[in-house]
């Protein structure tokens, strides 16, 4: 199989990039990236803000309210224990966006890395990092993260580190490709001729030519980290209550689903936001940085 | 042929030592004494020594970690810490449900995604085209769990059509099909989504080749060339996407199976986490990346089949 270094769910559909600089990039970005864009935007917004706009504390239970229905009181209803589901959504959604970026991002720094010390160095330090690679990709990326939190404790960093884990071999194979194909070109046997050193040839000049195609996997894997945390949390390993989690709420409203399924659908729906705006400033970037896509999607 | 297969099969082999090695690592890291963990705190030094030893624990490392190597090599994943009874009996006995479903659900993405795909690259930039891409980019960004959780809503709850638990069903075979349905259906519409799109781009990079053009021009019917002509061009790349997302497909069943509360490995990992039973974990790791591997060799054979251009080195 070929080693396509997109998230797993997203893989076949790409070709290898070839990254272009253009002064126009930002318009050649589309609707939907835009779209994508304004929407993370004001979930960060929203996040930042929590305290300003929660109308409640979204850990404080109120008896007389449990299970209320979206109103005029609570504008999305309130849990079994008369919490503000609008008021846990804005807290909760400093988990998932912390966790989806700072995870993916933590993946991008030791992924790309890693495969740029293998491309660069090659023998046997290629050969065993890569197979470590290999053995991490052939775990499914749900059940991986879940053996790794299982294991070490649903704690913010564990769950983060998890994450990061799962992207790893992606980062680690989209570099090492890329160093591999720019390790013969002439501007690379000039800095050699120059008697560069190795890590100066790899960050000052190699880096700058692969770090296009390693951001659009970026914004494309953080759909996926999103998916991963929410669907961990709605297992049962997310950060533990009463921290408010999207995907731990929906896990507890799923419980009341026969009298008021609000409880499971507006976290539902605000995950699915936040991991399809993801999606479309990857698929966006990705159009915007490689016009050659554009034609043939 | 034969060389191929061989060597295929080889490299599998070797992912899956890795692999066993890495759950073995795994487990082994986890925090505290396993023996403390079935025990409880209270446990006194000789009941935690004795436990230890009936584990085998008190043996050096790369004892255990040999002894792990070969009994799971012979299908043997030890015994579960919480009932007692073989780790395999206990996966074996909800497998077939879980395999079952997959199927299903991928038989059904396939049967959907491919004309999505298709209709989409025909109408290319025309409203089928807008909707089929809209949908199937809203299909890949749903997790499974709010997919399964929103279809059980509707045509559970609001309409009763079809059962909220989805037990199994029994003999009859209608009743299984219907207690089958959602969680097929939850699972099928990520699978469609993905399928949607790269049968989408491979035929809008085919149909704008050559060989499609002559077809064209020799007079062959619209429909002959599209879904003879231009898709048996394009199901290399499908098997490419069936194969890497069957993976997530078996990853994803898990969340399906906790939602619809039907037997699976799902239920089991769930009651492994919750009961804090490590063996069981382990063989369920294990069980689940088997299935990986598997599938990635079958992917790999399938290539040899659709396109008789396919050397095998």
């Amino acid at each position: 199989m070929t080693g396509v270094p997109l998230p797993e769910d997203r893989q076949a559909e790409v070709p290898a990039i070839s990254a272009g600089k253009s002064r126009t990039f930002l318009a050649r970005l589309n609707l939907s990236t835009w779209i994508g864009l304004a929407v993370v935007l004001l979930l960060v917004l929203a996040a930042v803000f929590a305290p300003l706009l929660a109308p409640y504390d979204p850990t404080r239970q109120n008896i007389l309210n449990q299970l209320a229905q979206p109103g005029a009181e609570y504008l999305l209803g309130a849990d079994q224990f008369g919490r503000d589901v609008l008021s846990r959504l804005l807290y909760g959604a400093r988990y998932s966006l912390t966790i989806g970026i700072l995870s993916i991002l933590l993946a991008m720094v030791a992924g790309s890395l890693a495969g740029m010390v293998a491309g660069h160095l090659g023998g046997k330090t290629d050969i065993v990092l890569m197979q470590f690679m290999d053995v991490v990709l052939a775990f499914p990326s749900l059940i991986l993260g879940l053996a790794l939190v299982a294991m070490m404790g649903a704690t913010m960093t564990n769950i983060l580190i998890a994450i990061a884990f799962t992207a790893l071999p992606a980062f680690a194979r989209v570099a090492r490709a890329a160093v591999m194909a720019q390790r013969d070109r002439e501007y690379v046997q000039a800095c050699r001729a120059m008697g560069f050193s190795g890590p100066r040839i790899l960050f000052r000049h190699i880096l700058p030519a692969i770090l296009p195609e390693v951001l659009v996997m970026a914004s494309l894997w953080m759909a996926t980290a999103v998916r991963t945390e929410a669907s961990l949390a709605f297992i049962g390993l997310g950060l533990a209550p009463p921290n408010p989690t999207w995907g731990g709420m929906v896990r507890e409203g799923f419980d009341n689903i026969l009298n008021s399924f609000h409880l499971a659908i507006f976290p539902s729906l605000a995950i699915l936001l936040l991991v399809l705006a993801f999606n479309l400033i990857g698929d966006g970037l990705r159009d915007a940085i490689d016009p050659r896509l554009k034609t043939a999607s | 042929m034969l060389s191929f297969l061989l060597k295929r099969l080889g490299f599998a082999c070797v992912t899956l030592i890795c692999v066993l090695s890495a759950v073995f690592v795994l487990v082994r890291i986890l925090p505290g004494d396993p023996a403390l963990v079935i025990l409880g705190d209270q446990a006194s030094p000789a009941s935690v020594a004795a436990l230890n030893e009936r584990l085998g624990l008190d043996r050096p490392i790369w004892v255990q970690y040999l002894s792990f190597l070969g009994s799971v090599l012979q299908g043997d994943l030890g015994t579960s810490m919480v009932t007692g009874r073989p780790v395999t009996e206990e996966i074996l006995h909800v497998l077939p449900y879980t395999i079952e479903l997959t199927i299903a659900a991928l038989a059904l993405g396939v049967l959907l995604g491919v004309p999505a795909g298709v209709l989409a690259a025909v109408q290319r930039n025309r409203f089928p085209d807008f909707l089929m891409r809209i949908l199937s980019l809203v299909g890949l960004s749903l997790p499974a769990f709010v997919g399964a959780i929103i279809l059980l809503m509707i045509f559970a709850i609001r309409l009763p059509w079809f059962p909220i638990i989805s037990a199994g069903g029994g003999d009859d075979l209608l009743e299984r099909l219907r207690h089958m349905a959602l969680p097929t259906l939850s699972l099928a519409l990520i699978m469609t989504a993905y399928i949607t799109r790269v049968t989408r781009s491979a035929m809008l990079e085919v149909l704008s080749q050559d060989f499609v053009r002559t077809a064209r021009a020799k007079g062959a019917p619209g429909w002959a060339v599209i879904w003879r002509h231009a898709l048996g061009n394009c199901l290399i790349p499908i098997t490419t996407v069936v194969g890497l997302y069957l993976g997530i497909l078996i990853g994803n069943s898990v969340l399906t199976e906790i939602v619809f509360s039907r037997p699976g490995l799902g239920k089991l990992i769930l009651m492994a986490l919750s009961q804090r039973d490590y063996t069981l974990l382990q063989g369920l790791i294990v069980i689940y990346t088997l299935m990986v591997v598997v599938v990635n060799l079958l992917t790999d054979l399938t290539y040899g089949f659709l396109d008789p251009r396919v050397q095998y080195k």
